[in-house]
């Protein structure tokens, strides 16, 4: 297929865009901001017969709140989201997580829908909605489902996304008065650049540098994102002091499974998964006790 | 082939073309507007960038059929000699081109960041702005410069309306 072949469609609506992903004996792609799949277009990685271009689609461009969840429409772009007033209060560990998305051209094209469709093990959106536990409603023509992030993603580029559904919503639990996040990551030069290793790090805390509960994802150091549930179990041991913190990312290196690849050797990925935790937890309890 | 309809630089203008030719393709080869550079094609340098609804994008990697119907503006669009952008005119007056292979990008880039803040910014607020705009040339502190003059121009003498 060349690129000169593949054609377009712009579906006016949500019921429209299903209709046209419904149909069988075709190859087509759904294209929201083309970040990633204009770069791989001109790869010649993928070459759908059609473009089923969504951009443009208001109705799933939207961050709202209601009584349990937060919703964030698949088109939000990373933009919409470090501008958010509500994630900014209440998921800022992914309004951290978008700000780190290349730099501002990426992310006034880029969307939330793509970056989990393209399910990258570096991409950087991921590790934050592990942390908070994101739920991804998949719809089709006739059916709905929700689906956990970490059972959505199985594999670098794999999902369980069916020909004919699409991602309509991504529900968060938004963070509790007590609950700080932190995303942090780690690549090779400060703007615009894919992650060796970054982690998102939610805490709920109570006084005394003392840890309720929290969670912890890193990304690029396993085929998927991983949660650290050694050093997660951890962090409620006892008053987040110096000892504590070092010892838990001395468990962070043993707990991480990284390979080697162009972008960094597995060791020195260990070495760093290790020392951002660390300094994420610092961070994040001086954010907590400055607040 | 598909026609398609934009609106560039405040003219309406249909070309028929492929619909997944970029943007920048269209641009250059179409219709003729040249500041706009391919360099890296992959999103990696700004040279290519151009502003989609006030907001600046890599049109290396928009495609053209994405782009219908929308309001594109490109260098040209921000300022032609003799009517130069006071973004435009604080590049000359600090020296802050030297090959020009950048600076169309980085002009886009700058126009839509000084139209988003209304106080001087710092130089680390001007680097994140500029991240996804590389330079080979001037090391950047030039560019840094006028994008700050541009700033303190804009605020001090802020635009009358009407
Ligand atoms: C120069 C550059 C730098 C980058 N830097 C980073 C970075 O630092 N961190 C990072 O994480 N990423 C980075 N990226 C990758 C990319 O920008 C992000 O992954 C972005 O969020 C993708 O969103 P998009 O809207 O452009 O997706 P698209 O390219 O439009 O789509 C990506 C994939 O998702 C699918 N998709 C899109 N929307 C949906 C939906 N609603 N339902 C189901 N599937 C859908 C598409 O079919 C496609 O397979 C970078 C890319 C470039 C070119
Ligand atoms: S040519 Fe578009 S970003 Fe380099
Ligand atoms: S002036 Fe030559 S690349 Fe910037």
């Amino acid at each position: 297929m060349l690129v000169s072949e593949i054609d377009m469609i712009t579906p006016s609506s949500l019921s429209e865009c299903l209709t046209q992903l419904s149909k069988e004996g075709r190859k087509h792609r759904l294209i929201a901001g083309g970040t990633d799949a204009v770069v791989r277009m001109k790869e010649g990685k993928w070459r759908p017969e059609i473009w089923i271009n969504i951009k443009n689609l208001k109705e799933l461009r939207y961050i709202e709140e209601s009584k349990d969840f937060i919703h964030i429409g698949p088109l939000a772009t990373h933009t919409d989201i470090t501008h958010s007033p509500l994630l900014q209060r209440k998921a800022d560990v992914l309004v951290d997580a978008a700000g780190e998305v290349g730099a501002t051209q990426m992310q006034k094209m880029g969307t939330i829908g793509g970056n989990i469709g393209t399910a990258s093990p570096a991409g950087d959106t991921l590790p934050a909605l592990y942390v908070l536990g994101a739920l991804l409603e998949l719809t089709s023509l006739k059916n709905k489902r929700i689906v956990p992030i970490q059972e959505f993603i199985i594999g670098p580029g794999r999902t369980v996304l069916k020909e004919n559904e699409m991602i309509t919503k991504i529900l968060i639990k938004p963070q509790r008065q007590n609950e700080k996040g932190i995303f942090q990551k780690l690549g090779p030069r400060k703007a615009q650049s894919i992650s060796i290793v970054n982690v998102a790090i939610s805490l709920t805390m109570d006084q005394d540098r003392k840890c309720v509960e929290g969670k912890i994802a890193f990304g690029s150091v396993a085929p998927t994102i991983i949660r650290a549930r050694k050093c997660e179990s951890m962090l409620t041991l006892g008053p987040l002091n110096d000892e504590l913190i070092q010892n838990i990312a001395k468990i962070a290196w043993k707990e991480v499974m990284p390979i080697s690849d162009g972008r960094a050797t597995a060791a020195y990925r260990r070495d760093m998964a290790s020392a951002l935790l660390e300094r994420g937890l610092y961070r994040l309890i001086r954010r907590w006790e400055n607040q | 082939m598909k026609s398609i309809h934009f609106i560039v630089n405040g003219k309406e203008r249909t070309v028929v073309c492929p619909p997944a030719k970029t943007l920048l393709d269209v641009l250059r080869e179409d219709l003729g507007l040249t500041a706009s550079k391919e360099c890296c094609g992959k999103g990696e340098c700004g040279s290519c960038s151009v502003l989609i609804n006030k907001e600046v994008v890599c049109s290396c990697l928009v495609l053209a059929g994405q782009a219908e119907n929308q309001v594109i503006t490109t260098c040209e669009g921000v300022g032609l000699s003799p009517n130069l952008d006071v973004i435009q005119e604080s590049f000359i007056a600090e020296g802050a081109t030297q090959c020009g292979y950048c600076t169309p990008g980085i002009i886009v880039s700058a126009k839509a960041f000084l139209d988003e803040i209304d106080t001087v910014p710092s130089v680390d607020e001007i680097k994140t702005a500029l991240g996804g705009n590389l330079c080979r040339c001037t090391g950047y502190t030039k560019i840094i410069k006028a994008v700050q003059t541009a700033a303190t121009k804009k605020i001090s003498k802020p635009e009358t309306i009407g």
